[in-house]
């Protein structure tokens, strides 16, 4: 039976703003605001977007047994993660990974954070609250570990883009102490005010938060955790904070071309119910210093390092804007024409351009002048050969061929790691 | 997403199940996509035009428009020879947002069969086709 459609607490919102709405895993999401999904884009870029991400799930794992029910089932592992030194996961910072079938499939990627020894927080994506509570609760055993959904507590908006910072020292308690030394995949505060570290970030004459440095844009940017009945009012600081500073809100479709392009998975779409391994985002797996084996078994483990037929994930970037139809199974299609693999992701990133070999985005510090990209077709294939970089395969639908380039990034000059510092 | 009582559909235009617009422009017809589909689409950022000369039957694919994420095909809502494409498209998609009816034309044709006409939708049609979907 089809559950009831769910609203975020931003929905009338929404409405009221003209957004043109759509189901995304059974949440009714703006999909774009009058302004259109292309101008959003740009403005990730140039300035600053608002997302409304609420949608997306939100576990809490707790208890003395948590960080070995997470070292079981996340594919991370959180004795070595962070950094080139892959020092231990520690409170205050965050890691992106992902949840196994014991077949290796992927049930959903997520990002786990630390909010203390026995106290992890996991962001999922929408409708799978249910899913991975069942499937972490099957691996807890005898163990001291509870799992609690949060979704439908607490809200979540994405804030991305250059003028970020900006916007939230106009609208934060003590901002440059927050934000000064807030690196990538950190976070700080709380949204539960009863919480020893919810008293470390405040709204101005508004409520607790826990604000993160991440995003899924691939922008310099943060993700900001409410409780549910505070997002309506600190969306709406956030607009009135940023509007002098171009910030505007966007809906889902921008921020699937602006993932696309920093080459960031759609879970169910480019990574799914197929083994998580020769794909863009090996990170996400525990490999060691040989970059052969695993520092740790975890669900899904075994079935990864022994795969017999293998496929590869690997994106891709056209030559001008074209695209494949996502509906009509676009197939790929080698230099001599043998169908290799499907196309999973096929979007543009209009903030892109080509200027002879080289592509540049209308932030790139070294754009030609006067640049004006018209966009570039990217995505993602999945295919039964290994190909290498810079090769050209041809993207097949029932109606066109285009020839794009498998590659390893594809919108360059990209923010999300840029020091703060430059930011501020 | 406009609801049906917002969309600009003008009365002296007729309209395909496919969503096109087809009004007289002389002696020939021009065609554009209706304010529904522009609003569905979204943010236009390519359109493929036909080549002048070019005949194409009813139901035959003349153009296609894509969004970022969507790619659309435009069909011929009767069948004629192409005697004009829009090719202000090619730098600016935009126009067909910006105002489908006006510079957002996509084609000019003529007709083969003015008796076609009489398949396609009234105003008052096809914003009832709308209000069922």
């Amino acid at each position: 039976m089809q559950n009831k459609t769910k609203t975020t607490p931003l929905y009338d919102w929404h409405k009221q703003n003209h957004a043109n709405m759509f189901n995304f895993s059974n949440y009714e999401m703006p999909l774009w605001y009058p302004s259109g999904a292309k101008l959003e884009h740009l403005a990730v870029l140039t300035n600053a977007g608002l997302f409304d991400t609420s949608h997306m799930a939100v576990l809490m794992i707790t208890g003395t047994d948590a960080f070995s029910l997470l070292q079981t089932c996340y594919t991370r592992d959180l004795r070595g993660c962070i950094g080139k030194n892959k020092t231990p996961l520690e409170p205050g910072k965050c890691i992106y990974g992902a949840f196994l079938t014991e077949q290796g499939q992927v049930i959903d990627d997520a990002l786990v954070y630390q909010l203390s020894a026995d106290t992890y927080m996991t962001v999922i994506n929408s409708g799978m609250g249910d899913k991975m509570c069942r499937h972490l609760r099957e691996h807890i055993g005898t163990g001291d570990a509870l799992i609690n959904d949060f979704t439908d507590k607490i809200g979540k908006i994405d804030i991305q883009g250059p003028m970020t910072a900006k916007i939230l020292l106009k609208i934060l308690a003590d901002p440059q102490n927050i934000l000064s030394d807030m690196g990538y995949f950190t976070f700080k505060g709380h949204f539960d005010e009863t919480s020893e570290c919810g008293r470390t970030v405040q709204i101005v004459d508004g409520p607790r938060i826990l604000l993160s440095r991440t995003g899924y844009t691939g922008e310099f940017g943060f993700e900001i955790f409410v409780s549910a009945n505070d997002l309506v009012n600190i969306w709406e600081k956030l607009l009135a904070a940023g509007r002098d500073l171009g910030l505007i809100p966007c809906g889902l479709a921008a921020r699937d071309s602006l993932r696309a392009g920093a080459v960031l998975p759609l879970s169910n779409k480019d990574i799914g119910l197929w083994p998580f391994i020769n794909n863009p985002w090996t990170c996400a797996l525990p490999y060691d210093d040989k970059g052969t084996g695993f520092t740790k078994t975890f669900v899904g483990s075994s079935a990864l390092s022994n795969i017999k037929e293998p496929e590869y994930t690997y994106p891709f970037v056209g030559f001008d804007l074209r695209k494949v139809s996502s509906c009509k199974n676009p197939a790929v299609l080698d230099s001599k024409k043998n169908e290799i693999g499907m196309v999973l992701t096929c979007v543009s990133d209009m903030s892109i351009g080509r200027d002879g070999d080289r592509i540049f985005s209308i932030s790139s510090p070294d754009r030609p002048k006067d640049f004006r990209p018209k966009g570039l077709c990217c995505g993602f294939v999945k295919v039964k050969k290994q190909l290498d970089f810079g090769q050209i395969v041809e993207l097949k639908d029932t109606r066109r061929k285009i020839k794009v380039m498998i590659t390893e990034q594809i919108r360059p000059d990209r923010t999300s790691w840029s020091p703060i510092s430059e930011r501020m | 997403m406009k609801e049906i009582n917002e969309l600009i559909l003008p009365d002296d235009l007729l309209y395909s199940t496919d969503h096109e617009w087809l009004g007289s422009e002389g002696d020939n017809s021009r065609i554009g996509i209706s304010d529904y589909a522009q609003d569905q689409l979204g943010a236009i950022v390519y359109v493929e035009l036909p080549e002048v000369g070019d005949h194409l039957e009813k139901g035959e694919e003349f153009g296609i428009v894509e969004s970022t994420k969507a790619v659309a095909e435009l069909y011929m809502p009767v069948s004629g020879e192409i005697v004009s494409v829009n090719h202000d498209l090619e730098d600016a998609p935009e126009l067909v947002n910006q105002g489908t009816y006006g510079d957002g034309w996509i084609i000019e044709i003529e007709l083969d069969d003015p008796g076609q006409l009489e398949v396609l939708m009234s105003k008052d049609e096809y914003t009832n086709m709308l209000k069922g979907m």
